[in-house]
């Protein structure tokens, strides 16, 4: 990492302009771009990165600001439109020379004006040109004098994001989207959504949303309901009977088979299908969804929904056939010869074993694992859930297995976990849920030994933990208290601990395809291309079991590696993505951040079902949003855009 | 959202307001005014300008009070220096390159952003920038844009989605350059854009350079074009009303216009305006043209009895001047053949409403279908045949969650938009009515309590829902049964319904049953019960609803008093009533057979508007005497022995009546052109002549009609100091409402359809005369879905089509469109020249032939 000439970052000013010892200032940003250049410097919302001497700050101010007024501003505000017009003007001048001293305080001036402005795109872009205005005075007034000529960089690249979105894996425009449901124009929402994710009525049910904890209304009072938000355009799609407006390119003559029709797999093949390829998905299960399908019980995301994200996606031409498995069915050789390229979506199937005596004896009683259960469930299959269940895990696949082990029948469904309610992984008000249809928790217990009578489980032998020091996670990790064994009484053990992607089907042949250590399948630069060339991977097998909007990110991701790899014979990052990526390393949300704003506005809730009655069947927990509810909570978004600038410098 | 209040503290001054509310609202409350600009109260406050920031104590930002909700224990500051700073600079850049041409913009002396410059004190220019200088946008019909002029508040953009529903404005390109851009396709150019717009803008090209605001006299009054009756202000110099606008918050429209309203009144200043009476076809004097028609219908009258009189008259009467209208027939002419073209469709329907529910108009006010929770609207166009009657459903659709069902026969623009879409073939009106009642009871959703406690035969009528059957429905009216029972969900499940109706129910051939379903429906769906909802007729013809009231139709007396009851209008007028009687058709039939020798058309046009209007163009010449008395020339006049020319609404006095039974008072704005008197002195006079008795005034009219027929409240004495009232509420009795049990038949089959209709951009024929609204639709076109298109062999929008049917044959311009289902056309009936009327018989939907003329 090149250090930093001057950097007035995060509000921190180092200038190391003059020499001397110099301040250390660290920020995660890449030495280069792409193969084009070192990077020289960055512009954005929170100041000024200085590498090299030879960007100047001044020009690049200029042409920061035009861009920011060109490209991004939304007009809807008078401070923002008209206001960095006049500041991109007033550079411009300087810049050619034509600038007077007075000009300095126009800008110092408007930069303060932009402050009030309707959201903070162009308020936090008057930012850097006024930090610029402060600590490079001397370049302007060189400029303004004769002294100086405009010296661009060898290129500047720009990205729009915002908090959320930086933080959203399918980098999601939600401040766009949330604001257009805020003007009751939920149409254009739902295409602001699919421009990145096209299954929305699942990620608006089931997405773990890491967005909303970048959320900069947290810092004021509640997080937006990101989530939700953009579950209630697609409800409103749905319940008007209408059809998506998604219209595909002409055909390009090119065939892709997608293997997995789960979030990744659907995803891939809808953006493959808008570029005008002929996709196929072949699926081992007999329905849509992977996981989603078989792996989230229907009163999170009723599978009905599921089908309607599958149709639209079919209704563009991909084909999707069901009931047939990669390795048993058909070889990726075979594929390979059949497609131009091939794209595996095919999940994380595979239960982590739980390190208990005797979970490889077959006993009955003993679950292959959540997913299994599950999975069952789902499809119907012949399964008997007695009367005391215990699930073992702490994750969003162990609440799913207590709560539907209660719909199937169970009178006793226990969780068991090593750490503590505070630890556990799965969502909070999924926690709250099943306690309020009463699953039993039983919390710094491991599971050590099956108690078997006649080859069937009749209880789990159970040590009792205590936390011990936070670890290198902060989390604090659990400790066994010698000699506290007991048992628990119990028909069925379920462990629901994790589950790895099943990649047997890469052993029938040569494929050089590479693994990570976690079991997973080894992708390269973000484009999603494994190690043999026209094979890309994305969502749980290439990532191990991960959430369903980490394997869209990586579906939408892989589309365009597939083209850019079929049309240009490469897989690359475009610019785009690059930006992407940088600004996401820089990051985005700056969680200490002093707001400035009111707060007490709280966070609006969806409707529920209440009461142990629910158990009773699979409808969907959580009811629709009303829309003047959604409009509410889209009231509250800040709509915090932002817009970062690279200069490269050869 | 919870209904707690908030204190919170505004320059010092506590005040309490609901949660929910904005800072604005609280300030506004405690009497403190912020500047705003890009404020509109009806759409969602924008927070574009930033005029209107406020300090919060505690933090840095300054915040919109337009939009920003109160929290508990807010200290706001309205006033102080860095507020005014930031005030004026706003204003300031807004001003950057605004262009100087203000003496001659349309809006100088009405402008916003003239007058927020004055309230801040914006008197220099700081800021330079390059000036983008868009050029106009001149190519939309009558509205044009000057980019230059915009401050991008989004009031136009934010009235056509939110309120009107059209969607048409966008906000197009980035930055400095963004300007606002339409989708001329989903216009309806009802000129709200303009209206709301703070500069100028949006600019009415019909007014532009007409005149100064300052110039204009304004006259409250009602418009007339639909039975909505927006309340509108006639603005006029010398003598011409230039513009119309309405005033937001005091207007039961809310200030929203649509484009008759707005753009439709040219037809005020049309060069076919009758200026002067006509006797056989030559200018008279009034004195010698009313000589004639008194003298003339006196010898008729004479000659051939009262019955050989006859008399059609038009919602472009007053309420007064239809009383007049039917008083002048049955007392001074002795001939109850009296009628209106409420006789193809609402005359029907409100006897059919009043029989089983009691009710003769809408059993609500306009505003509580903006308060339904759930909204039924069957076999109507409502942005065509009542706009301000689409807004409350995109009020309430949109902003409130309310549920929308559409029933219609082509996909209109609230089909688009309803939840459900039940697109139902011709003839199933009845069975889809009773189907849909049938499964809201079916699935345990009816409103139980109120069928018990006012349905009289609660029994029967159950029973006979319950012999309907629901897949010989869905076959017959090709809708699938889960999309039924979805919108029998939709309506069950709502706490209040509303239920709409209009042109395509009450003008199907299968009306009567239709009707008598829908109130069915009405009632099991708990639509009459509550103060949200209702059950709302709509008519297009403006004064409808007033002309039945007056008793202008041979079956009913003023107040829908039976005629054959009609002793205390016996007495109270001093006259024997004439016995008997003709309806439209028997008028028709009585003029074809010579028994019928004297017609007088008060406004009312047959050639046009009637169904079968050959018969009625030859009939009419075998007349002794036709009278016109009209606003507008036409082929009807032409063939006039006598031509009375009458006024328009915006040229009288007298009082109208909504479709929710709003008694408006019309205001004169101007005289009517030339010689032309208002109707009322016209029938005054005649009335005069024939009785020997003196002509009444319009408040003695107004004073004998209701207090003969007790429709309306004693307010209405005294309408010249208000701008309405209402009629009695709707309560009904006990169960004193019956469910009926029509016979229901499966529709006849045909390959091909014709259904005429409404157009969107024209008010009966009148507008049709009007230059603004001819520039959007000018002769008509018929709609035929693409199949149709294909199978007929027409190539593309133009084409000119041959349709015959069973009253006539229409040859017209095609317009492909997929908003009729193949086997539909659809034709509008208001041009003359297209005719659309003289094909059908018997119903609005007939089966017809079509070959490329």
């Amino acid at each position: 990492m090149a250090d930093v000439v001057f950097s007035s970052w995060g509000g921190k000013v180092v200038d190391n302009r003059q020499g001397g010892e110099p301040q250390a200032a660290v920020f995660k940003l890449p030495d280069s771009y792409l193969d084009e250049g070192r990077i020289g410097a960055f512009m954005g919302w929170d100041g000024i990165i200085l590498y090299d001497r030879e960007v100047d700050i001044v020009t690049m101010a200029a042409e920061y600001m035009k861009r920011v007024q060109e490209k991004y501003c939304c007009a809807k505000c008078t401070p923002g439109k008209r206001g960095t017009r006049v500041m991109m003007d007033t550079l411009g001048r300087i810049v050619a020379g034509a600038g007077e001293e007075r000009d300095l305080d126009i800008l110092a001036g408007l930069a303060d004006l932009l402050e009030h402005c309707k959201c903070t795109l162009c308020m936090t872009a008057a930012r850097p040109v006024l930090d610029s205005v402060k600590h490079f005075r001397g370049d302007y007034l060189a400029f303004i004098r004769g002294e100086r000529q405009a010296r661009a960089a060898k290129s500047y690249h720009d990205k729009l994001t915002a908090p959320c979105t930086d933080r959203c894996p399918a980098h999601i425009d939600i401040p766009a989207y949330v604001e257009e449901i805020k003007e009751y124009r939920f149409d254009e929402a739902l295409d602001t959504i699919r421009r990145n994710m096209p299954i929305p009525a699942v990620c608006g049910r089931v997405c773990p949303h890491p967005c909303e904890k970048s959320c900069r209304r947290a810092l004021v009072d509640e997080p937006i309901s990101i989530m939700v938000l953009k579950r209630v355009p697609a409800d409103n799609e749905w319940m008007h009977h209408r059809q998506p407006p998604m219209q595909t390119k002409a055909p390009n003559g090119k065939k892709v088979m997608v293997v997995g029709a789960g979030p990744a797999g659907l995803t891939c093949a809808y953006y493959l299908s808008l570029e005008g390829y002929q996709v196929k998905i072949i699926d081992m299960l007999s329905e849509p969804g992977g996981t989603v399908a078989v792996g989230i019980p229907d009163y999170r995301m009723p599978r009905p929904l599921l089908q309607r994200e599958a149709d639209i996606i079919a209704a563009l031409g991909v084909e999707i056939e069901y009931g047939v498995m990669l390795g048993r069915d058909v070889s990726l050789q075979q594929l390979k010869e059949q497609y131009d390229s091939v794209f595996l979506g095919t999940g994380a199937f595979k239960s982590k074993p739980m390190g208990v005596e005797g979970e490889d004896q077959g006993y009955d009683g003993f679950s292959p694992g959540g997913i299994h259960y599950l999975r069952a469930v789902a499809l119907g299959e012949p399964i008997v859930t007695p009367k005391r269940v215990i699930v073992v895990g702490g994750g969003n696949t162990a609440i799913d297995c207590v709560r539907v082990a209660l719909r199937e029948g169970a009178e006793e469904s226990i969780l068991l976990y090593r750490r503590t309610r505070k630890e556990m992984p799965a969502e909070p008000y999924e926690v709250d849920d099943a306690e309020e249809e009463g699953v039993k928790f039983i919390f710094l217990a491991l599971p050590t030994k099956l108690i078997t009578e006649n080859n069937q489980v009749v209880g789990v032998e159970v040590l009792k933990m205590e936390l011990g020091e936070p670890d290198a996670s902060g989390r604090r990790s659990p400790q066994p208290i010698p000699g506290s064994e007991y048992i628990i009484p119990c028909d069925l053990v379920i462990p629901a601990i994790g589950q790895d992607p099943d990649l047997s089907y890469l052993q029938g042949g040569d494929y050089g395809i590479k693994q990570t250590r976690w079991n997973s399948i080894l992708t390269h630069g973000g484009t999603m291309m494994t190690d043999n060339a026209g094979v890309f991977a994305g969502g749980d097998c290439e990532y191990g079991a991960m959430t369903v909007v980490v394997a869209v990110g990586h579906g939408r991701r892989a589309a365009p590696g597939i083209h850019r790899y079929l049309t240009q014979g490469r897989a690359y990052h475009d610019k785009e993505d690059a930006m992407e990526d940088i600004i996401n390393g820089l990051g985005a949300f700056d969680k200490t951040e002093q707001v400035g704003l009111p707060g007490g506005l709280h966070r609006e809730h969806q409707p529920k079902i209440h009461g142990p009655e629910r158990t009773s069947n699979y409808e969907e927990i959580e009811l629709a949003m009303p829309e003047s509810q959604a409009v509410r909570e889209a009231e509250r978004c800040l709509r915090c855009y932002r817009v970062g600038m690279l200069a490269v410098n050869g | 959202m919870s209904h707690s209040l908030i204190n919170l503290k505004i320059d010092g001054k506590q005040v309490q307001i609901a949660a929910g509310a904005t800072i604005l609202e609280a300030a506004e409350k405690l009497g403190i005014k912020i500047p705003t600009l890009c404020y509109l109260q009806k759409v969602s406050p924008t927070g574009a300008c930033r005029v209107c920031v406020v300090e919060v104590a505690g933090t840095d930002k300054t915040v919109t009070a337009c939009n920003t909700r109160v929290v508990e224990g807010l200290d706001i500051t309205t006033q102080s220096e860095k507020l005014s700073a930031i005030r004026r600079q706003v204003v300031e850049l807004l001003l950057v390159n605004h262009p100087l041409d203000c003496p001659v913009c349309d809006a100088g002396g009405e402008c916003d952003l003239q007058d927020i410059c004055y309230s801040q004190d914006v008197t220099s220019q700081p800021f330079t920038a390059e000036d983008v200088n868009a050029p106009t946008i001149d190519h939309w019909p009558l509205i044009q844009q000057v980019p230059n002029r915009c401050i991008l508040c989004e009031k136009c953009v934010k009235i056509c989605h939110e309120v009107i529903g059209a969607t048409a404005l966008l906000i197009n390109d980035k930055g400095d350059k963004a300007f606002i851009d339409k989708d001329l396709a989903r216009c309806e150019f009802c000129g709200n854009c303009v209206q709301v717009c703070p500069t100028g803008t949006m600019i009415s090209k019909p007014f532009k350079f007409k005149a100064r605001p300052w110039e204009l006299r304004k006259t409250e009054s009602v418009c007339t074009l639909c039975s909505a009756q927006c309340q509108v202000r006639y603005e006029s110099k010398h003598g011409k009303v230039l513009r119309v606008t309405s005033a937001d918050g005091v207007t039961v429209n809310d200030g929203n216009l649509c484009v008759g309203g707005f753009f439709g009144h040219g037809y005020l200043n049309s060069a076919e305006r009758l200026t002067e009476p006509l006797v056989d076809q030559q200018p008279s004097s009034w004195e010698a043209a009313l000589g004639r028609v008194s003298s003339d219908l006196a010898r008729l009258r004479d000659a051939g009895g009262g019955q050989s009189l006859a008399g059609l008259a038009s919602g472009r009467l007053t309420n007064e001047e239809g009383y007049l209208f039917q008083k002048l027939f049955r007392v001074a002419l002795g001939s109850n053949n009296l009628d209106s073209e409420a006789r193809f469709g609402l005359l029907p329907a409100i006897g059919i409403l009043r029989d089983q529910l009691g009710l003769t108009a809408a059993s609500n006010h306009l505003d509580r279908i903006g308060q339904a929770e759930a909204i039924l609207v069957f076999g109507a166009d409502p942005t065509a045949e009542a706009p301000a009657v689409d807004w409350q459903v995109q009020l309430a659709h949109r902003k409130r969650d309310a549920k929308l069902v559409v029933a219609n026969l082509r996909r209109i623009k609230l089909a688009g938009q309803a939840e459900t879409f039940l697109q139902y073939r011709p003839g199933s009106e009845a069975l889809l009515a009773g189907a849909l009642a049938k499964l809201i009871v079916a699935r345990g959703r009816a409103d139980n309590d109120y069928l018990t406690q006012f349905v009289g035969n609660r029994d029967e009528l159950l029973d006979y829902l319950d012999s309907l059957d629901i897949d010989q429905v869905c076959a017959a009216a090709g809708i699938e049964r889960a999309l039924l029972e979805e919108a029998a969900d939709h309506l069950g499940q709502a706490g209040s319904v509303a239920v709409i109706f209009g042109r395509d129910l009450m003008q199907c051939a299968g009306k009567a049953a239709a009707v008598a379903n829908l109130a069915n429906l009405a009632l099991v769906s708990g639509s009459l019960h509550g103060d949200c909802g209702g059950l709302f007729p709509v008519e297009e013809k403006g004064n409808a609803f007033g002309l039945l009231d007056a008793g202008v139709c041979t079956e009913f007396l003023p107040g829908y008093q039976p005629y054959a009851s009609g002793e205390t209008f016996a007495k109270a007028w001093h006259a024997t009533l004439p016995a008997g009687g003709l309806d439209a058709g028997g008028i028709l039939a009585g003029i074809e057979q010579g028994s019928i020798r004297a017609l007088y058309l008060a406004g009312c046009n047959p050639l046009v508007s009637f169904p079968e209007n050959t018969r009625w163009r030859k009939a009419l010449q075998k007349l002794d005497l036709l009278v016109v008395q009209d606003i507008l020339a036409s082929e009807l006049t032409a063939m006039a022995h006598l031509v009375l020319p009458g006024a328009a609404g915006a040229e009288k006095h007298g009082s109208v009546t909504a479709l929710d039974g709003r008694i408006n008072r019309l205001a004169k704005a101007v005289d009517p052109p030339g010689e032309a008197r208002p109707d009322l002195a016209i029938l005054a006079d005649l009335y005069a002549a024939l009785t020997g008795k003196p002509a009444p005034s319009e408040t003695a009219l107004r004073n004998e009609m209701t207090e003969l027929s007790a429709s309306c409240s004693d307010l209405c004495q005294n309408l010249e100091q208000r701008r309405f009232c209402w009629k009695h509420p709707y309560r009904p009795a006990s169960r004193s409402l019956r469910g009926a049990a029509p016979s229901l038949a499966a529709p006849a089959s045909a390959a091909l359809q014709l259904l005429v209709g409404k157009s969107l951009f024209q008010f009966g024929t009148t507008t049709t005369y009007c230059a603004a609204t001819c520039e959007l639709e000018s002769a008509g076109a018929i709609l035929v879905n693409p199949e149709d298109a294909a199978r007929l062999g027409i190539a593309g929008d133009g084409v000119r089509l041959k349709v015959t049917g069973p009253a006539g044959m229409l040859t017209g311009p095609v317009k492909i469109s997929g908003q009729v289902p193949p086997g539909l056309l659809f034709a509008p009936y208001n041009f003359a020249e297209l005719n659309a009327q003289q094909v059908v018989a018997g119903g609005n939907c007939v089966a017809v032939t079509a070959t490329k003329a």
